[in-house]
C-alpha cells in the first residue's frame, strides 16, 4: 500500500514532482472537493499533473445530490443540525476538561500527585473525544436510516461513476481546503481507495486519511482553544493524527499543551506537516525516519527510525 | 520626591508646543510652519495636544471623556493666535472631540477641528478624531477584492404590534444558498450601523476569512419613537419576537433553535435587545451588547439620564432586583472613557451570576459608532465562528 501525506501546496509546491516519482503513468484522480465552490479552478493542478488528472468533482456531485434529491437534502441537513448540536456539546465538555488537565499540570509542589491527577485529567480527555465519535457514529447510523444512499438515483449513478473513474485511475490524489466537507463528500460517494493504488493527500486531503481527524487553530480570532476530534478519517493512515501548518496554527512553543495533545492521542503520532514536508509511509502505514513529530517531552523531533 | 527603588525614571521629552514657546521672537511664520509641520492634534507618547489658530476669547475643546475636564479649556499663546491645551492619552485610544469657540456674546458649538482631516461619521454629523499611538482601523473594516460580497435586500414589514411599516434591510451572505440553515442576527438601529460602521462589508470579510460563519442579519432602523420603543417597549418586544422573528424564520432557511438567534444593539439598542430577551426568555441564544444604556441605580430614583431613561432604569433595577437566565450567552463590549462603562462593568457580574456566559471587552474609546464597528469582530467570531478551523488549503 503506498500512501503519501504531503504539507501544503501554495507556497511549496511538490505535488507534481511527488506524483511522477509514485506513479510516472496513467490517468491520477483527484478530489478537490476541500474548495467548495471553487473545485472547479483546477488550472495550476491540471498543469502540475501534466495533463493526467482526473477531477471527481465529488462537491459539485454532492451539490446535484441535494438538489435533486429532497428526501436525502432534508435529512442530511437534520444530520447536520445534529452534528452541530453534538459539536457545541462536545466543544463545551472537552474545553473544561482540557482546563482542568492545564491546570493541574502547572502545579509543582508534588509531582507525584499531580502526575496521577494528571493521568486522570488525561483519561477523562479521552473519553471525552471517546464519546463525541461514538455518538457521532450513532448519527450516521440515523442519516443511513432516515435516507438509506443506496435508495437514492443520484448517490447511486454518482457512486458508479467515481467507483469507474477510480477503478481507472493509477493513483489519487486529494487536496487541501474544507476538511469536514472534504470527509463528507468522501463518505457520501463511498471513495476508500483499496490498497493497491497509490494516495496522496496533502493539508486537509492528509488528515481525511488517518483515523481521526483534528481540528486545531491557536492563532485565530478567538485565540487558542484547544484541539478538538471532527470525524473518523479513512484510517489509510492509521495512528497518525496529521497537523499540516503546524507552524501557522499550533503553538508549538508551548510544551505544556504539546505534552497534554501527545499524551491525549496516544497511541496515534502527532505529525506535522508544513511547507514543503513529505512523508511516505511504510507499507503498514509506519512513520518514516525523519519525519517531524511532537514527542512526549512536548517538543518537535525528526524520527530517529520508522514508527 | 520619594525614589521607587528598581524603577528607572522615565525621561520624557520635552513636549513640541513647550519647544515652540521657547521660541524668540514667536512671530507669526513661526508658528505656520509648527502647524504645517505638526498638524493637530500633536501626539506625542501617551499626550495629546490639541491646537486652535484663530481670535477668540475661549476656545474649549468638547468631548466625552469620562476623566479629562469637561470642556478642556485651551490656553492662548501669547502674542499669537495659537491655542493649545495638552492632556494625557494612553496608547490605543481613539477620542471624538469638537471645538467650542467664544467671542463676547457670540458662541459657536459643534466646531470639527479645521487643522485635523480625520472625521467619524454619525446621524448627528461628523466628529474630529484623535487617535492615539497604537490605534489603527482595522483591516477588515476596509473592503476586500477576494471578498465575495453579500446581497442586501429591503423589506417592508407591517407590524401590528408597532402599528406602523418597518423598513428593513436583510443581508444574505454571497453564495446563499436555500439548502442551509443560517443563523440570524437582528439588529437594532440597523440603518445606522451599516452606514456608520462598514456592517455590510465587515460581514462580507469576515465570512469570507471563514472567521464567522455565514449567516443573515437583519438590520432593522429605529422609528421616530426611538427612546420609547428601546426602553424596555411590551409593543416593541412583540415586534420583534412574535412577528419578526417567526416570518424570518418562515421565509428563509435559518435555524430553528435558540442558539442560532442574536440580538445586537448599542446604547438603547443594547437595552432594547436586553428587554426583548427578558421579556421572551429562551427564545434568543445569544445578545451582543455595545455600550448598552443599561443604567440602574442602588438607591433611590435619581439616574442623572433624564426621564428618557426613567423606563430603563425601572427595567434595569428590577432584573438586578431577579437576575434570571435570559439566553446563553452575552458578548459585551464597552468604552472605557464613556460613562456608561460603570453600569457595563457591573451588569457583567449580573448577568454571569445569573446563569448566562458572558465575554467582555473594554476599548480606550467612548460613545460611537466607530468604537462600535471595531469591536464587532471581537463579538461576531465568539458569537457565531466560521469555518476557519475546519480550513486547511
Amino acid at each position: 500500500m503506498r500512501t503519501v501525506l504531503l504539507g501544503p501546496q501554495r507556497f511549496r509546491t511538490t505535488l507534481g514532482q511527488v506524483i511522477g516519482a509514485v506513479v510516472p503513468d496513467g490517468a491520477v484522480a483527484t478530489v478537490t472537493a476541500g474548495w467548495q465552490d471553487r473545485e472547479g479552478n483546477t488550472g495550476e493542478l491540471d498543469a502540475i499533473l501534466g495533463g493526467r488528472g482526473r477531477h471527481l468533482n465529488l462537491y459539485g456531485r454532492l451539490s446535484d445530490v441535494l438538489e435533486t434529491d429532497r428526501r436525502f437534502a432534508e435529512a442530511a441537513l437534520a444530520h447536520r443540525d445534529a452534528v452541530d448540536e453534538l459539536a457545541g456539546i462536545y466543544s463545551a465538555r472537552l474545553h473544561s476538561a482540557l482546563e482542568s488537565v492545564y491546570s493541574v499540570q502547572r502545579r509543582r509542589h508534588r509531582p507525584d500527585l499531580a502526575e496521577a491527577a494528571l493521568a486522570d485529567g488525561v483519561r477523562v480527555v479521552r473519553g471525552i473525544d471517546r464519546w463525541y465519535l461514538e455518538t457521532l457514529d450513532q448519527l450516521y447510523g440515523e442519516l443511513q436510516a432516515a435516507a438509506p444512499p443506496e435508495d437514492s438515483e443520484p448517490i447511486s449513478r454518482h457512486r458508479a461513476e467515481v467507483a469507474e473513474a477510480l477503478r481507472q485511475a493509477a493513483a489519487v490524489a486529494i487536496g487541501g481546503g474544507h476538511v469536514g466537507v472534504l470527509l463528507r463528500c468522501l463518505r457520501l460517494f463511498d471513495v476508500d481507495p483499496p490498497p493497491q493504488l497509490p494516495v496522496i493527500g496533502w493539508s486537509a486531503g492528509a488528515m481525511c486519511l488517518t483515523d481521526r481527524v483534528v481540528l486545531y487553530n491557536d492563532f485565530g480570532p478567538r485565540g487558542a482553544v484547544g484541539s478538538e476530534v471532527w470525524d473518523r478519517g479513512l484510517s489509510r493512515a492509521p495512528r497518525i493524527v496529521a497537523l499540516p501548518h503546524a507552524r501557522r496554527r499550533l503553538r508549538l512553543d508551548d510544551p505544556m499543551v504539546l505534552r497534554v495533545l501527545v499524551r491525549r492521542f496516544a497511541d496515534a503520532r502527532c505529525l506535522l506537516l508544513d511547507d514543503g514536508a513529505r512523508v511516505d509511509l511504510g507499507p503498514s502505514g509506519e512513520l518514516p525516519a525523519g519525519a517531524r513529530v511532537i514527542g512526549d517531552d512536548g517538543a518537535v523531533h525528526n524520527l530517529q527510525e520508522p514508527s | 520626591m520619594t525614589a521607587i527603588p528598581g524603577a528607572i525614571p522615565k525621561r520624557r521629552r520635552k513636549l513640541v508646543i513647550n519647544r515652540l514657546m521657547d521660541r524668540r521672537p514667536l512671530d507669526s511664520a513661526t508658528v505656520d510652519r509648527f502647524v504645517e509641520r505638526y498638524g493637530a492634534p500633536i501626539v506625542e507618547g501617551d499626550r495629546a495636544t490639541f491646537l486652535w489658530r484663530g481670535e477668540a476669547d475661549q476656545v474649549l475643546v468638547r468631548h466625552r471623556v469620562i476623566g479629562w475636564p469637561d470642556p478642556l479649556p485651551l490656553r492662548r499663546i501669547p502674542d499669537t493666535d495659537l491655542w493649545y491645551v495638552t492632556a494625557e492619552l494612553p496608547a490605543g485610544s481613539r477620542v471624538e472631540y469638537q471645538f467650542e469657540v467664544v467671542w463676547g456674546e457670540h458662541r459657536q458649538s459643534y466646531v470639527n477641528d479645521p487643522l485635523n482631516p480625520k472625521l467619524a461619521h454619525g446621524p448627528f454629523g461628523a466628529s474630529s478624531v484623535l487617535s492615539a499611538t497604537g490605534y489603527e482601523v482595522p483591516d477588515w473594516c476596509r473592503p476586500d477584492p477576494e471578498a465575495r460580497p453579500g446581497e442586501l435586500v429591503e423589506h417592508v414589514f407591517t407590524s401590528k404590534a408597532l402599528r406602523r411599516d418597518v423598513r428593513l434591510w436583510l443581508y444574505l451572505p454571497a453564495r446563499f444558498r436555500t439548502v442551509v440553515r443560517y443563523p440570524l442576527l437582528i439588529v437594532h438601529d440597523g440603518r445606522d450601523y451599516l452606514d456608520y460602521t462598514t456592517f455590510q462589508t465587515v460581514l462580507d470579510n469576515l465570512i469570507h476569512r471563514g472567521e464567522v460563519a455565514e449567516m443573515m442579519v437583519a438590520f432593522v432602523p429605529a422609528g421616530e419613537q426611538r427612546l420609547v420603543e428601546y426602553a424596555n417597549h411590551a409593543p416593541y418586544a412583540r415586534f420583534v419576537a412574535r412577528e419578526l422573528t417567526p416570518y424570518l424564520t418562515d421565509t428563509y432557511p435559518l435555524l430553528p433553535t435558540p442558539e442560532g438567534r442574536t440580538l445586537m444593539g448599542s446604547s438603547f439598542g443594547g437595552v432594547a435587545s436586553v428587554s426583548t430577551a427578558a421579556r421572551y426568555p429562551g427564545l434568543f441564544g445569544s445578545l451582543f451588547l455595545e455600550s448598552a444604556s443599561l443604567v440602574f441605580t442602588d438607591i433611590g430614583a435619581e439616574h442623572g439620564g433624564g426621564h428618557v431613561f426613567d423606563p430603563v432604569v425601572r427595567f434595569v433595577n428590577a432584573y438586578r432586583a431577579r437576575p434570571r437566565r435570559i439566553v446563553e450567552r452575552i458578548f459585551m463590549t464597552c468604552g472605557m472613557y464613556e460613562p456608561l462603562i460603570t453600569p457595563n462593568r457591573s451588569m457583567v457580574t449580573t448577568f454571569r451570576e445569573a446563569g448566562m456566559e458572558v465575554r467582555y471587552v473594554e476599548s480606550r474609546d467612548g460613545h460611537n459608532w466607530e468604537n462600535w464597528r471595531d469591536r464587532l469582530r471581537d463579538g461576531l467570531t465568539w458569537l457565531h465562528p466560521g469555518e476557519q478551523k475546519f480550513v486547511y488549503e
